[in-house]
């Protein structure tokens, strides 16, 4: 571990939360909460079929039920760009020409209660004209099946840098192919042997206990929209283009968010609310049910097809990947996350040449998004089982072939790339010792497994901007765009601005974002918080003092490097001199305010294959023990040994919480049964047939470890953290369950029945 | 029975309340929207996650579930209840304060409210009865550790306060 300053006193202490008492007593205001007088209640009418042609649509008996002030149908979208999505605009606000699956959006009512727009559904009469259906990947790149989209969508293909490449209908339901290539492919010819495996992923619903929601209104001629959102300057770009009206006329605000794992990007609720609040000329409230949130966005599944190439002293030479995501009915961001679950599929080890595409499939099922991990669970699951399978396959111990191969500190990821910055080894020397991996009994039912999940982080060229104002008292605002959706990040980031402020944690406050005033940013999502804005708020805070020693220094007629700042007084030697005097002798008495403004951006580099260089590269070590009941197939987990390296931990409190959540997390897609369907019909989407793990689920043996190895590119040393140990648990476990039985597992989840039936067919 | 009227009175965070209710109208709805309790918090709407537990009785109860006619008669605590007037957390509130036992903060009152209901029948709960009681409502962001052991350090605290 790496000696880090010994000076900080705010940085590094497990402060309270800045959100721990209104989360704990109720106070803290969601969007949930949000009301305005006369406020209407939106519901939508959803598709009962998986594909289907809208004949007709007619909604004029519901526009004469009780309580009824609006309703939108495609007949209601003149002078709009009716659809969004991130790179290609394939989503309609509500189904113009087709429904694509079975909740796709068919028409929306704004009433005065929930219930009467529920009726009002009813009366809507939509006469549809059935198509083929395609519910699975397979399916729909069949030679027969029916295109999703007759003509190709609007949309662009991002620009990408050494050895990669994208790609838009291509083949059959093919919405994008993420393509990345380096080495020359005749290495394998040279290898010894040559593993070649099909994996399988189910997918999770993220489950967010807060729905979709959001508060549309039309405040004179802004449209202002509160919403449960974690990128709302992108959701305040995309509103302006659907609704072609100017950006600084559209206002989104954000309280607390009650969770997403990556599902609160972009638009959900919030055309239709704004749609309905401008035909109804009231604010209009849509908020969905946990039922209709499994029909809205979902993680991706996934096939993998690995082909990995070694010599036989366990050297990784060559790994070529085919990647087939099922995005479901819209492309949403699934070209985003093929570009990572391509990118991350050859894992933090060396090869001379690596050739993976990832190719985005439509089908007609809820469709895909952002989720946790995003794309780096998929490839961590096919990744890291296959090491094991080669490891046995050699005779060689699974973590003895993983030290052998893994990068070095500083090596970097690919030609072009930045440096990995964690000591691999280190990590995963430290679940292995900690689960007791070296003297573990394998065998008779019981074993245990290592694993490494690994993401890059930080986002791909991902601009941040902050903004510090200190007022005459010395009270400090931290105005950026990264919200509090769970991870802590208000009072993280305010540490840091405590810290080099020189100032209590109570004298920092965070306000919520509104797009009117605060400084742009992104989103909240692929761990950048601490990585990238956290550089731009460490910039504005360091400008602002800047500032606040330059005057004081003026004022007090000497050199700047004369004074400290300490705690909104000017320390000169043995003298204190309070700030706020100085001020209104210099201002006047009505005061100032100080402000510091920050700024960081990764470089562009056409050298590196996302045309900028990662930023920070994220780990989640894992180690399993498992006890397989062979009789029954039941995988009982033991033990769960996780670790993140937050380079150095702001709040190491904050950081176990997002390590743990994460790992429980990973639980979900490993041994719960996932989106269940039959044919397109979702068969378990709502929160009482849909399981997540319990803490009854939990071993009494679930254990993170919090690394802080110091190498980060945050303040302080800080890196990402958040994701990295829901990545290494699905192979972890799985390679457990084959270190115990024998018995190898390609697809998840890892169910009983699963389980049971490869145990029979080893033993045939 | 849509429309009726029913007549309820019952006491909600110490405060008399007398209210006419729709018989299909929830108590969650009646909590949130007519008593500006919007501490509790409507997840699942199925009894199911927890999210909107209140104390009925000193029993967790699923405002989502329960109608506000049954209601009528009742004790009712919420989130809000449970802190003092004087703004002192109660020490099941002031646990996950102090261990940081919440991320998003949805499940959080329902959280505290499950794990009061825990410490007034056993205070002094083992680990295992805490990880089984707390079984009976998700939290999507913590993993659970942390809720867990800020139920032991409440249940320690409320026995020092006891002694």
């Amino acid at each position: 571990m790496n000696e880090i300053s010994p000076r900080l006193k705010i940085v590094g202490a497990d402060l309270p939360r800045k959100d721990a008492v209104p989360k704990t007593t109720g106070t803290a205001m969601y969007t949930v909460d949000v009301s305005f007088p006369g406020m209407l209640h939106a519901k939508v009418l959803r598709s009962p079929h998986a594909h289907a042609r809208i004949v007709s649509i007619d909604a004029s008996a519901a526009r004469d039920m009780p309580g009824v002030h609006a309703v939108v149908t495609r007949d209601d979208l003149e002078g709009l760009n009716p659809t969004y999505g991130y790179f290609i605009k394939d989503q309609p606000v509500v189904a113009i020409d087709k429904v694509r699956y079975i909740g796709d959006t068919v028409a929306a009512i704004a009433a005065e209660t929930e219930l009467q727009a529920v009726a009002a559904l009813e009366r809507i009469i939509v006469e549809y004209a059935l198509l083929p259906v395609v519910a699975t990947v397979e399916e729909a790149m069949a030679d027969t099946a029916p295109e999703l989209f007759e003509d190709e969508p609007m949309g662009v293909v991002p620009a990408y840098g050494q050895g990669a490449s994208g790609a838009r209908r291509i083949g059959r339901n093919n919405c994008y192919r993420f393509s990345y290539e380096t080495g020359d492919a005749a290495l394998f010819d040279a290898c010894d042997h040559v593993f070649e495996d099909r994996f399988v992923f189910s997918r999770d619903q993220h489950f967010h206990l807060e729905p979709f929601v959001s508060v549309a209104r039309m405040d004179n001629d802004v449209i202002e929209v509160w919403t449960s959102c974690q990128n709302p300057f992108p959701l305040r770009k995309e509103l302006a283009r659907v609704f072609q009206y100017p950006e600084n006329l559209i206002r989104v605000q954000v309280p607390y968010i009650g969770a997403g794992y990556g599902a609160k990007n972009n638009c959900k609720t919030e055309p239709i609310a704004i749609l309905l609040a401008r035909k109804s000329g009231r604010p209009v409230r849509f908020c969905m049910t946990t039922e209709e949130i499994f029909l809205t966005q979902c993680q991706h599944a996934a096939i993998l097809d690995v082909r990995t190439g070694v010599m036989a002293d366990g050297t990784f030479v060559a790994r070529s990947g085919r990647i087939w995501l099922d995005s479901g009915a819209y492309s949403d961001a699934s070209p985003l996350v093929a570009e990572k679950a391509g990118y991350r599929l050859p894992g933090p080890y060396r090869w001379q040449h690596l050739d993976i595409d990832c190719d985005c499939i439509l089908t007609n099922t809820t469709p895909a998004g952002p989720y946790r991990g995003f794309g780096g669970t998929q490839a961590a699951w096919a990744s890291e089982s296959q090491i094991d399978i080669i490891a046995r396959a050699l005779g060689r111990d699974p973590l003895d072939l993983r030290l052998q191969n893994l990068k070095s500190l500083g090596e970097a990821y690919v030609p072009g790339e930045s440096g990995v910055d964690s000591d691999l080894r280190a990590g995963l020397n430290l679940v292995a010792d900690r689960i007791g991996y070296a003297g573990r009994a394998s065998g008779d039912g019981r074993g245990m497994g290592l694993s490494i999940g690994f993401k890059d982080a930080g986002g791909v060229n991902k601009p941040a901007q902050a903004r510090i104002r200190i007022t005459t008292s010395g009270a400090v605002y931290l105005e950026c765009g990264t919200v509090e959706i769970g991870q802590g990040v208000h009072t993280a980031m305010s540490q840091i601005v405590a810290e080099l402020l020189n100032t209590e944690l109570d004298r920092v406050r965070y306000p919520a974002l509104n797009t009117d005033y605060t400084p742009f940013d992104q989103g909240t999502n692929a761990s950048s918080a601490m990585v990238v804005m956290a550089q731009a708020v460490q910039q504005a805070s360091l400008e602002a003092k800047r500032k606040v020693l330059e005057f004081a220094a003026a004022e007090l007629d000497c050199e700047v490097q004369e004074i400290e700042l300490d705690d909104w007084s000017i320390r000169k030697g043995n003298e204190s001199h309070p700030l706020p005097p100085m001020i209104m002798r210099h201002y006047g008495g009505t005061g100032y305010e100080f402000t510091g403004e920050g700024f960081f951006k990764p470089a562009m580099d056409h050298a590196a294959p996302l045309e900028t260089q990662c930023v920070s590269w994220e780990f989640g070590w894992g180690a399993a023990e498992v006890d397989v009941d062979t009789e029954t197939g039941l995988v009982r987990l033991i033990q769960l040994v996780v670790s993140g390296d937050a380079g150095r931990a702001i709040n190491p409190l904050v950081c176990r919480g997002q390590d743990e959540g994460s790992a429980v997390m990973g639980l979900t897609g490993a041994l719960f049964p996932c989106m269940v369907y039959d044919g397109a019909k979702l068969m378990n989407g709502n929160g009482l047939d849909y399981r997540v793990p319990l803490s009854t689920d939990i071993p009494d043996g679930f254990v993170s470890i919090l690394q802080e190895q110091g190498y980060g590119p945050g303040p302080f040393g800080a890196k990402s953290l958040g994701e990295g140990c829901m990545l290494p648990v699905a192979s972890a476990i799985a390679n457990a369950i084959e270190d115990a039985t024998g018995v190898r597992i390609r697809e998840l989840p890892l169910t009983p029945e699963r389980v049971l039936a490869a145990i029979d067919q080893a033993g045939k | 029975m849509s429309g009726e009227l029913a007549f309820i009175s019952c006491v909600v965070n110490g405060v008399r309340q007398e209210l006419h209710v729709r018989t299909e109208e929830m108590l969650i709805d009646v909590l949130r929207d007519r008593l500006a309790l919007t501490g509790t918090k409507l997840s699942c709407d199925l009894a199911t996650c927890g999210a909107c537990s209140v104390l009925m009785d000193g029993k967790p109860a699923a405002s989502c579930a329960t109608f506000a006619w049954q209601a009528d008669g009742a004790d009712i605590r919420t989130i809000e209840g449970l802190t003092a007037a004087d703004g002192t957390l109660d020490p099941v509130q002031q646990a996950f304060v102090d261990n940081s036992a919440f991320q998003c903060g949805y499940c959080t009152p329902g959280m505290i409210v499950l794990a009061r209901t825990l410490l007034d029948r056993d205070p002094n709960p083992d680990r295992a009865a805490i990880r089984n009681w707390m079984g009976a409502n998700i939290c999507r962001c913590t993993g659970y550790e942390m809720i867990i052991e800020a139920v032991e350090k409440a249940a320690s605290m409320v026995r020092a306060d006891a002694e």
